[in-house]
Parts: C-alpha cells; structure tokens; sequence
C-alpha cells in the first residue's frame, strides 16, 4: 500500500507490504514515525480530529482536538460529538470538552482560550 | 455650581473682565455658548488697534478706546501677544472727503489723541502703494495692529492660572434673581449661582440685560466680510490704511496684520441672523471695490481666505453700554461692544472689574499672588532659529513642522492644546499656533492635526469636528502620555509574537506589539487544525496553541499588546532625530503616534482575490477565498456554503476542504491549473484523499454562474500553455467557490515607510539581519515572503526581533 505520511510536512511517501507472517514491513519512510504510521495505516489507522463546539452566548466557536488520533472510522462519531455540544466559557486551552469521546479513550480538549 | 461672580462670554471683553476679577479675592467662572475663547467678533474682525480719533467726544466709545489703546504696549507685553504700534492713515479723496479729515482732527484733539494731517506727496513717500487718487490723509501714529483672538486666548489663560474657571458650551438660556444674587440656567439644564453676573455676550448682550432689566436694549448683528492676502504682500503698506468713515463704520481698511498677511474689509451689512458669518459674492465685490480704491494694484489674486464677523450694534444707544443695570444690582452689561471694542477690551475690562468688585465687597489680592502665566510656549515662527534649536533640543516635538505655510511645530499644537484653556477644535489649534491659517488653508496639516488632537485627547478621529469641542471633559488638562518604546512590532501573530519575544530576551527593555484584530494570535487563532510546532516546540500543536504558548511568553516577559489598533503610518527617523514615528488608529485611543527606535514589521500577508486571476463570469455572493471562509466558521461561526468547489490546492484550500466536510458541506472537488498540488502533500492526503474529495489536476474554473449567489461553475482542462481545452469542460452545481490562490505579503506600510522592495518575493529586500534598506526598520514573517511553515516564521522573526534589540540598545 502506498501512501503519504502526514507527520510532518517533508510528506514521504512510504510502501507497506504485509508479509506472510502477518507482519507490515515499510520502505520510503526517513524516520521511526515514519514506519510507525505506516504500520497504524495498515493496521489500526488513526487521525487526529480538530473541529469546533459551540459555546454558551458567544458567537464565536470554541476550537478543540482529540487529545490523541482516534480510530479514522470513528472521525464521523467524534464529529456528531461535537456538534452536540456546548461549552459554557471560561474555557482554558487544555481543558476537557468532552471525557472518552465516542468510546474512543480519547478525550476531546479545547485549543483555545474563551 | 456657584460663584461670586460670573461672565458671560469668552470673548475679548468677557477674557478681559475675567482677567481682571482674577486679580480680586473672589470666585470667578466664565460662561461661553461655543466651544472655545474668541468663537464671535474676537476671532473675525480687523485686528486694529484704533488710535481713537473718530469716535465722538464723550462718548464711552472715545473714552475706552483712548484708555484701551495706552494699555496695549504692557498688557501685549505681559501676555507675549503680538502687537506693533504701525500707524494708521486716513485717506481722503478730494475736497470733501479733506474736509471730513479736518473734523476728524478736531476730534482727535478732543479726545487727546495725537494726529497730522500730511499732503499727497508726503503720503506718496510713506506708502507708495497707495493709489494717486488719495489726495491728503491724517496720520495717527498711535494706531496699532495685533491678534485678536490670540490675545483673547491669553488673557483666558492667564485668568485661568489664577483661577478663573472656564465652562464652555453653555449657552445661558435664563436669568432669576436670587436672595443674594443670580441664578443662571444653561441651555443644557446646568445651573449656575453667582452674587455678581458680567453680561460680555457680544451679539446676544441685549438679550441677557432684557432678561433682567427693565431698561431694554436691541442688538442689530452688522455684518464685515474680509478677505485676507497671502503674506508675500506683507510690505504692502505699513500703516493701516482707512477711507473716510461713514455712519456704517469706518470703511473698507487695507492693512498689514501682525501675522505678516494684508486684511482686506470690512463690509457693513445690516443680518437679521446673529449668527449669520457666511460671506456673500457681493459682499466680498464691495470689499475688493473699497480696497481698489485705496490701492489700484492691490493683488487680489493672492487672497487665501474670505471670512465675515458680526458686529454687535446697539440701535438705541449707539455707544457702549458699560457698568451696573439701574435696576438689576450686581448685573454688569458690557451690550454694544462694536467697533472700537478690541481696542477698548483691556480698558472696559479693568473698569467692569473694579466695579463688579466694589460692589462684592472683594479686595484686591496681594500682587505676589498674582501669577503672570499665560501659557506661553515658543514659536517657531517669532523665534530666531538658533534659540529655537535648543527648544527642539529639549523637546523634539518642537522640531517637527506640521503647518509648513505658517511654519508651526508639533510641539506647538500639543502646547496649544494641552494648555489650561486648550484648544479641543480644529480651530481651537488654529487660532491660537496659526496653524492652517496659511496659504494652503489646513490642506496640509488638518489630517496631521486631527491625529495630534486624537492623540492628546483621546478622541476617535472620525468624531472631530472643525469647531465643536468632542473631547469628554474628564480628559481636560490630562493628556495622554507619549508611548516611548525601544523596539515596536507591527502585527501580533506568530512573527511578531516571535520577533517581540526575541526582542525583549535580547535586550530591549521596552517592546510594544500592535495588533489591529482584537486579540493577538494573528492567522493562528483561526487556523485550528493540528500540524504546528513540530520544529518548534517538538510537539504537534493547533494553531490557537501554538500562538498561546508565544502569548504566554511574551505576557511573562511583560511585553504589551495593544489591540483593537491599527498602524496607519510609519515615519523613519528625520535627520537628527533616533525614533521612528508609528501613527495608529483605534476605537479606544483614536489617533496615536509612538516613538520606537527600531521597528519591526509582522503585517502577514493577504490571499489573492478573484480579480487577481482574471476568471470570466458573472460576480455573485459565494465568492471566498479559503482564508475568509476559514474565518468565518472558525471564528465567527457561520458555514456560508452547502456545495463548495475549491479553486486552487494552496494548504489553506486544503485544509478548507476538510473543515467544511466537517461542518457537513459537500466539497465537491479541488481544481488545481498545476500538475501538481500547490500545498503539502500530507494536507491532499489527510484532507482530500481521507475524505474522497477529488483533486483536478491541471484543470480551472472557466465560468461562474449565478445572479445573487453562485448557481455553478464550469471547469476545463488546460494544456500545457495552462489555457482551457475546449470540450473538456465539466459543470459543477455549486453554491460556493473557494478561492486558495496564493497569498502576496501585506506591505502598504513598508512602502510608505520607504523601504525598497523585492520584486521576487513582494516584501521588502532584507539582510541576513532582517533589516529591511531603512537602518532600524526590520521585517519578519509573511510580510518579507510566504512561508510554508509557521515554524520557520517563529525562527526568521526571532533574528528580527534581536537585531532590532541590538539597533535599539545601540542608540543609547
């Protein structure tokens, strides 16, 4: 499977071959995230999901993150998460939005202060 | 508020009473129905100070013109306002009028004032300008010149260092007795008290005496329309020249004035309107025509200005009507101050003053607590240039001429306005430096003037009016304080968040950030996604983290930001002088200006528009570019589209595609004019590729459609040449086009400041230093070339931010 990585902007296109013996082996990659990604796109592949919740009587939004990728099937539960809720502000950068979001393990955490 | 006496009027007469109660133990306000001092006849009138020969023996007229004439020397003095005893001549034009000259004469001696009578050829030789038609003229060589409105500022002044309270725009709508006094009522409801009342209202004096009095006086408004002439005409006379005067007045006058113009006028016209100061075309014919007559050559092409005053005459009278109402005690009128009023101001307001006084029972304060404060300031204009260099070496405001015909100072305007009557109009500035009163009439300095009013006041800009006050007036006598920096950074986003941080760690003690958004962060704040810092901070960040790790640093480092405020302007250093000037705007503080030996420019850039690609069609709502859409779903909270197509694969499209995808937009693809994306290959993946959104390689937008909105849009294949191939074009319905191509550095300012560009990049040529070809102007970030990287930006701003500490501390 060939695909670019998304770590950082240098985007190496990396190839991921499963062997025989179940496991994925990497080439085109310049880093251990590198291989490491590759395998998780094989694998288990994740993203990091950031998008916005609205907040209690502002109009502008509260701009959030997972804490970590979560499962990139989960991306469209995540998002439904969001649009769910509401934060009332004052809101710090890092503070939890919303704990374990989509039964991922992964909170969700705001990005900026409101 | 209550007093023991109060003046109604700031004019001339109403300063002058001022001035003199302010040497009495008592309590004195001054009530003025405009905006500042001399806003009626003392601001437009014909500046003379008269000899006294013509007005009718006995009269007080006579006696306080005499009287006032002898007290200009020491009161122009004491007040260091300009006045020159020049002489006046009256001309006659023949028999008749030589006959007139004779009475005048007589008069003259009647009323102690020395005259001569000299023939055509004397008067030839004394003014060869005059016309050959003048046959004699009397001399009168105590006849003067002055300002009248700067002397009326000063004696306010004056009175105001000791103690006399000024209140403006209160006009006095009523009048009633009290136990022990009078009770006035301002047009605005504010009240007044006061045991004794000065009645100095010029135009309106009979108005307030029939409030009181039972003794009823009429002001007829006479209306003198004057023209003034550019100050090359200076040496055109050196007296004051009269025609012999009629019952009207005393003619039209051509005369030099204190300021180095010639004035021209005035008309008499009788105005129903008290406050009628238009001039009119036949007015100002009349004036020409009288002018002509006593100087054929008279160069009527150098007129820089025409204005009219009012006169304040009284019709049943006739003469000034001074001292105590008969029947209204402790009401003092001065009512029908015309023409001879300026003259006889100093004189009326000693006798008015002493009365007023007598009658409270207030005694004279110990000379030594006298203060002899005018206000004064240097003017570049009256001061020999070398003594006026060490003014500007004490203070460099001074050595900046913002009125360049009448050769005034910054420094000059914010003495004006910061002194104790300050001026808070534009005419205000005006009437007391000259400012504007020159050969381009304001053309040049108003906008300069409007910003040091801003600044010192503390007043938007946009709400300054030529002669109404604006300022609140809780911020009388306190200006604001001049922001003096070391290094001043231009933008709050990641360059000059970066710049002033390296500012400060290296050096510079004091770093101001201006920021026109009104938080700092810069594009950060709206840019949400993940992808940051990974050079920077090692870790991956969002834009609004990235930006508040640098917003931390900079608040613990103590370095302010000032939002909400925008540069409009940066002046490098004069010769001489180490400071670039920085003028900003903003809602809170109006106009500014900071002083910052270095400067740091962070402006970013700004995305390239439609218009910039020349695409046909029609020009329907629905246009964006990515970095206005990211704005307004990041920050404002809209999702403006439902079916989006995405010109252009800049990272900002990119990113776009994938945050409306989030908001539930369908994008329907990414047309790209390139055979390549534009943006990182990691944002096509996680932006288009993760979510199925096609990426149209060397294609384009061909055609918009759409009235009000976007309908659709048509796109085609380009060749090699990049234009479109006819037959390939797919139709999109589409309610949304999104424009992601290219961004231009941001660099009005770097232009006006001077610097020289590069045509490569669009910003400014810099140094390995950042420094762009303005020693001490420096650059960082998007505002000298695009980055890719906010990374790298943080690393280049902060080579900005210390070189420009180095600059700063090198100036010491």
């Amino acid at each position: 499977m060939r695909m670019v990585c998304i770590n950082c902007p240098k985007g190496c296109v990396l190839e991921a071959v499963r062997g025989a013996d179940g496991k994925v082996s990497v080439t085109g990659h310049t880093c251990p995230r590198g291989e490491k990604y590759a395998i998780d796109e094989m694998t288990d592949p994740r993203r990091m999901v950031t998008g916005l919740v609205r907040a209690t009587g502002l109009k502008r939004p509260l701009s959030v993150k997972t804490r970590q990728a979560v499962p990139k099937g989960k991306i469209q539960e995540v998002l439904s998460a969001l649009a769910r809720t509401v934060v009332c502000p004052p809101v710090a950068i890092g503070d939890t939005v919303i704990a374990d979001v989509a039964g991922t393990g992964v909170d969700v955490v705001a990005t900026c202060n409101l | 508020m209550k007093t023991d006496v109060i003046v109604i009027g700031a004019g001339v007469v109403g300063c002058a009473v001022a001035r003199e109660l302010s040497r009495f133990r008592a309590g004195v306000a001054v009530l003025e129905a405009g905006s500042d001092v001399a806003e009626g006849a003392s601001k437009a009138n014909s500046a003379i100070v008269h000899a006294g020969f013509d007005a009718k023996p006995g009269t007080n007229k006579a006696k306080f013109n005499v009287l006032g004439n002898a007290l200009f020397e020491n009161l122009c003095r004491e007040l260091k306002v300009p006045f020159r005893r020049n002489g006046s001549l009256v001309l006659a034009f023949g028999a008749e009028d030589e006959k007139t000259l004779e009475e005048l004469s007589a008069r003259a001696k009647a009323n102690g004032v020395p005259v001569e009578i000299v023939g055509r050829d004397e008067l030839r030789r004394r003014e060869p300008n005059v016309s050959p038609e003048a046959t004699a003229a009397l001399w009168a060589p105590t006849g003067g010149i002055c300002c009248p409105y700067d002397l009326t500022f000063r004696m306010a002044e004056n009175a105001a260092a000791n103690g006399v309270e000024f209140v403006f725009d209160a006009r006095v709508a009523s009048i009633g007795k009290t136990a022990d006094g009078w009770r006035l009522a301002a047009a605005d409801g504010r009240v007044f008290e006061a045991a004794a009342v000065v009645n100095c209202a010029g135009v309106h004096s009979d108005e307030l005496n029939n409030m009181v009095s039972a003794v009823k006086y009429s002001i007829q408004a006479r209306r003198g329309e004057y023209i003034m002439l550019d100050r090359d005409e200076a040496g055109l006379f050196s007296a004051t020249m009269f025609q012999t005067p009629s019952k009207m007045g005393k003619g039209i006058l051509v005369s030099p004035t204190v300021d180095g113009t010639v004035i021209v006028g005035p008309t008499a016209e009788d105005v129903p309107d008290k406050e009628d100061k238009a001039t009119t075309a036949a007015g100002l014919e009349k004036a020409k025509a009288g002018a002509l007559r006593t100087c054929p050559r008279l160069p009527l092409n150098k007129a820089i200005a025409e204005f009219s005053g009012l006169r304040a005459h009284e019709t049943t009278v006739g003469d000034f009507i001074l001292g105590e109402a008969p029947d209204a005690p402790r009401f003092f009128n001065a009512v029908g101050v015309e023409s001879p009023g300026l003259t006889s101001a100093p004189a009326i307001g000693a006798w008015l003053a002493e009365k007023a006084a007598a009658a409270l029972g207030a005694a004279r304060k110990d000379p030594a607590d006298v203060s002899s404060d005018c206000g004064w300031w240097p003017k570049m204009r009256e001061t020999p240039r070398a003594e006026f260099a060490e003014y500007v070496r004490r203070n460099p405001e001074f050595g900046k001429i913002v009125c360049r015909c009448e050769e005034v100072t910054e420094g000059e305007i914010r003495a004006a306005i910061r002194a104790r009557v300050g001026a808070r109009t534009l005419d205000g500035v005006k009437r007391r430096t000259r400012s504007g009163m020159g050969r381009c009439q304001g053309g040049f300095c108003t906008p300069r003037i409007i910003e040091i009013l801003s600044d010192e006041l503390g007043v938007r800009a946009d709400e300054f009016l030529k002669s109404r006050r604006t300022a609140p007036a809780a911020l009388r006598g306190r200006p604001a304080p001049h922001e003096e920096t070391d290094v001043l950074v231009v933008g709050a986003g990641p360059a000059g968040l970066a710049a002033a941080e390296a500012a400060r760690e290296n050096g510079a003690e004091r770093v101001l950030v201006v920021e026109r958004d009104y938080a700092p962060g810069g594009i950060l704040q709206q840019c949400i996604h993940n992808g940051f810092g990974l050079h920077r901070f090692k870790e991956e960040l969002t834009g609004p983290e990235y930006a508040g790790r640098y917003i931390d640093r900079i608040a613990a480092l103590g370095v302010p930001v000032a939002c909400g405020e925008i540069v409009t302007d940066i002046a490098p250093p004069g010769p001489g002088e180490k400071a670039f000037r920085v003028s900003t705007l903003s809602r809170k503080g109006g106009l500014r200006t900071y002083r910052a030996k270095a400067v740091v420019l962070a402006m970013g850039c700004r995305e390239r528009p439609r218009g910039a690609l020349m695409t046909p069609g029609t020009r329907p709502a629905g246009v964006y570019t990515a970095g206005t859409m990211q704005r307004l779903v990041n920050m404002e909270g809209m999702t403006p589209g439902k079916r989006v197509v995405i010109l252009g694969s800049g990272d900002i499209g990119l990113i776009m595609a994938r945050r409306l995808t989030f908001q539930g937009s369908k994008v329907l693809a990414c047309v790209e004019i390139m055979k390549k994306s534009s943006g990182l290959a990691r944002n096509v993946a996680q932006c288009l590729d993760d979510y199925g959104i096609p990426l149209l390689l060397s294609h384009t937008v061909t055609d918009v459609e759409g009235g009000e909105r976007v309908t659709g849009v048509k796109v085609a294949k380009v060749d090699d040449a990049m234009k479109p191939v006819p037959g390939t074009e797919i139709h999109f319905d589409c309610d949304t086009l999104l424009l992601s191509v290219g961004l231009i550095p941001e660099n009005e300012l770097t232009k006006r400041a001077g610097a020289r560009m590069d045509p490569a990049t669009r910003g400014p040529a810099v140094t390995p230093k950042m420094e762009t070809s303005i020693p001490g102007l420096f650059a960082a970030g998007n505002v000298v070339r695009v980055y890719d990287l906010v990374d790298w930006v943080s690393r280049d701003a902060a080579i900005a931010g210390k070189e420009a500490a180095i600059y700063a501390n090198g100036l010491h």
